[in-house]
């Protein structure tokens, strides 16, 4: 099942690798810390001839988004990418290119926000766009980058849905540190993803119309449709997922896992690479006689509300772990805990859990083995008192 | 609820390299001990420094290589922070940097150079943590590559132990012991070099 | 409800605006680079000031005499005054043959 050549690279090299076995048609590329990896060994590859490609050099992040939009919309698959505030640059493009159903994938690398302006890896830059009607998840390893890749480009071009995605990784945790991946043969991959078809490209023989103006009570239905279809997209993941595990012989879950190994009760909500140190932290743990669970967030858009609910539905306490910030936010932590906060307010009262936010890793920073420790006690002491101390902690600046 | 004995048992290589010119070279060596030491069953990482990077000529850049028997539960750091083992591949970085900094006493310093490693004590202020200090003229015994200043950040190796990466993993090996001379020469191109690098190295005992 | 206070030896001026420097500081002294020093030979330096206005990182001094003074602090070594001076006056030695320090960091920068 898993055949293929096992290779020790990062994250960044593993994108490309996956690009190379789904024959991307159209790249568009700008440089921009942590994501420039990509870029560079996707070059690499169109000039040594192994991959057949459009390469074209963007003046900013903006023209890359234009110009997968316009290729995506004639008929080709299409790969670009940035990190931190490139992704804000481009921000103008994101719903026209959902609204006109171009399924491009953009590969992002997460980095802060500026100001601090340093290249540590934190979620918001691709959150800000999370309204926009595109789909997004991160991975937690190299390996998982590069089947992302492979499973988003199945999901975001199924006729059923034709949507774009975020295809993203932590920066430099995952997209500068390797680790193992194995790469399987061009003819799996061919049995996973089909060729992409689009329904109505751009063609100057039978031409089309994109984003016409309408009128003001057109637009309700308008909307109404691309909700349908991201509800849609919500519910073909798990075909999609389990088709992928058949295929390469994985064991993804659809939107969220639930890794319990110790029978826990109250559990750690995570997203993205600090999912390593947190299993990790719950072996450790066990022999201290704390037991906690980790839920990890596969896919952010679409939010399967129901699904993650009743899997959060088994815990007394939550700890939503955020690495990310959304300044003035209702439950003034980040921008997960009003979204678990309303998943878990479409539960009766009483199997709903007791919720908590852990700002953590903010700008790049580590999260320590010691840092998951202290979260697994708050929550279960929450457990045990049947209530919670307060609602926010910032990891970091808490006296013990 | 500390936890600091799960990090002791990694064993920390940390490689200082002028930019741009020894980059690759420097990127090179950490994979290779990596590689040599993961065909031995270890459990292994290899990494550059993310703020050294991107590099400008001459800049100091750092580059690690992380050992353990056992899986290492901290894979997100920024740098070895108690470096056993200390590789310079531009030995005049040891006058203007603390290249030992956070070695715990006992630690292992390596130097690309032809001079005796008596003449570079001098320029090394707290060398009461050294347990040995080594010196190899890995440029006699490879050619330096010339033709990778590309900066990869993260991208994938090519081949490995093409130039003075060789040598100077091989000069690891010898005095180190974390891995040994017939693993590296498995993953590596140049053997020659791997093994004279093994060989010639000077190592003093302090 | 109330967020945590900012210790002080994790605090930063309010938004990050920092002084800036004019002439000189020592957060970033680039001396360390410097695989070969650049050494003057005043008997044949002719105080043309060529080597002063090539230098890219300005770490050439015009002293009140007239003297040129390379800023060990910040030269990088890289010997475009040696290669620019017309009389030849400017050697590169290799750093390691000097005893003197001039720049020693803990962190890079």
């Amino acid at each position: 099942m898993m055949k293929g050549k096992k290779k020790f690279i990062a994250g960044t090299a593993a994108v490309a690798e996956a690009a190379m076995l789904a024959n991307v048609d159209v790249i568009s590329a700008y440089p921009i810390r942590p994501y420039t990896g990509l870029m560079v060994d996707l070059s690499k590859k169109v000039a040594d001839g192994k991959l057949d490609a459009e390469f074209v050099h963007a003046d900013s992040e903006h023209s890359q988004l234009g110009i997968v939009h316009g290729a995506s919309a004639s008929g080709a698959r299409t790969m670009t990418g940035s990190a931190g505030v490139g992704v804000t640059y481009a921000f103008e493009t994101y719903s026209p290119i959902s609204g006109g159903r171009c399924p491009v994938q953009m590969v992002v690398a997460d980095r802060t926000l500026d100001p601090p302006g340093d290249f540590g890896s934190e979620h918001s830059d691709v959150l800000c766009a999370r309204d926009q009607g595109w789909i997004m998840g991160w991975a937690e390893t190299p390996q998982e980058a590069f089947d992302n890749t492979l499973i988003y480009y199945r999901l975001g071009e199924d006729q059923r849905v034709s949507l774009p995605q975020f295809n993203c990784q932590d920066g430099y945790f995952v997209s500068h540190i390797p680790g193992e991946v194995v790469v399987p043969e061009k003819s799996q991959v061919a049995e996973f993803l089909p060729p992409y078809k689009l329904a109505k490209p751009l063609d100057p023989r039978k031409p089309y119309g994109h984003g016409p103006q309408i009128f003001s009570d057109q637009g309700p239905a308008l909307q109404l449709q691309r909700a349908i279809v991201m509800n849609r997209a919500k519910e073909i993941i798990p075909e999609v997922v389990s088709d992928f595990n058949k295929v390469f012989g994985r064991k993804y879950d659809s939107y969220i896992e639930n890794y319990n190994p110790n029978d826990a009760d109250v559990c750690l909500f995570v997203n993205g690479a600090h999912s390593q140190t947190a299993r990790y932290a719950i072996a450790n743990l066990k022999a201290q006689g704390v037991n906690v669970a980790l839920c990890r967030i596969r896919f952010v858009r679409p939010w399967a509300t129901e699904e993650i609910a009743e899997v959060l539905s088994q815990y007394k306490a939550v700890g939503v772990v955020e690495t990310n910030n959304s300044f003035g936010v209702a439950g003034q932590a980040g921008v997960f805990t009003p979204e678990v906060a309303a998943t878990l307010y479409s539960l009766p009262e009483n199997k709903r859990p007791m919720l908590m936010s852990f700002m953590a890793g903010l700008s790049g920073e580590v999260i320590r083995l010691n840092d998951f420790y202290f979260m697994a006690k708050k929550l279960v002491q929450a457990a045990d008192r049947k209530k919670i101390e307060k609602p926010v902690y910032w990891i970091g600046f808490e006296e013990n | 609820m500390a936890d600091s004995k799960t990090t002791s048992q990694v064993k920390e290589v940390t490689i200082w390299a002028s930019g741009v010119i020894q980059d690759a070279e420097a990127r090179d060596t950490a994979n290779c001990i990596a590689a040599a030491a993961s065909k031995e069953g270890k459990h292994v990482q290899a990494f550059d420094n993310y703020i050294d990077l991107p590099d400008r000529v001459n800049v100091p850049v750092r580059k690690y290589a992380r050992i353990s028997s056992e899986e290492i539960q901290e894979k997100y750091l920024y740098e070895n922070e108690h470096p056993n083992m200390v590789v310079v591949v531009e030995p005049t970085l040891i006058k203007g940097f603390n290249i030992l900094r956070g070695m715990l006493k006992g630690g292992m310093l390596v130097v690309n150079t032809g001079k005796e490693p008596e003449e570079l004590l001098k320029f090394l202020p707290n060398k009461e943590l050294l347990a040995a200090v080594a010196t190899i003229d890995a440029s006699k015994v490879a050619e330096a590559l010339v033709d990778d200043f590309m900066d990869i950040e993260g991208a994938a190796a090519g081949v490995l132990g093409r130039g003075i990466g060789a040598a100077l993993a091989g000069a690891v090996a010898k005095v180190s012991g974390y891995f040994g001379l017939e693993s590296l020469k498995e993953v590596v191109q140049n053997t020659d070099a791997a093994e004279k690098g093994f060989n010639n190295v000077k190592i003093k005992i302090l | 409800m109330s967020l945590p206070n900012i210790p002080k030896e994790k605090q930063l001026p309010e938004g990050c605006i920092v002084d800036s420097p004019t002439t000189e500081q020592d957060h970033m002294t680039t001396g360390g680079w410097r695989v070969l020093r650049s050494v003057i030979d005043y008997g044949k330096c002719t105080k043309c000031k060529t080597c002063w206005i090539s230098c890219p990182d300005a770490a050439i001094k015009v002293d009140e005499n007239g003297d040129v003074n390379i800023n060990l602090k910040y030269c990088k070594g890289c010997g475009i005054c040696a290669s620019v001076c017309p009389v030849g006056a400017i050697a590169r030695i290799p750093e390691l043959d000097f005893e003197d320090v001039s720049v020693y960091r803990e962190l890079p920068f």
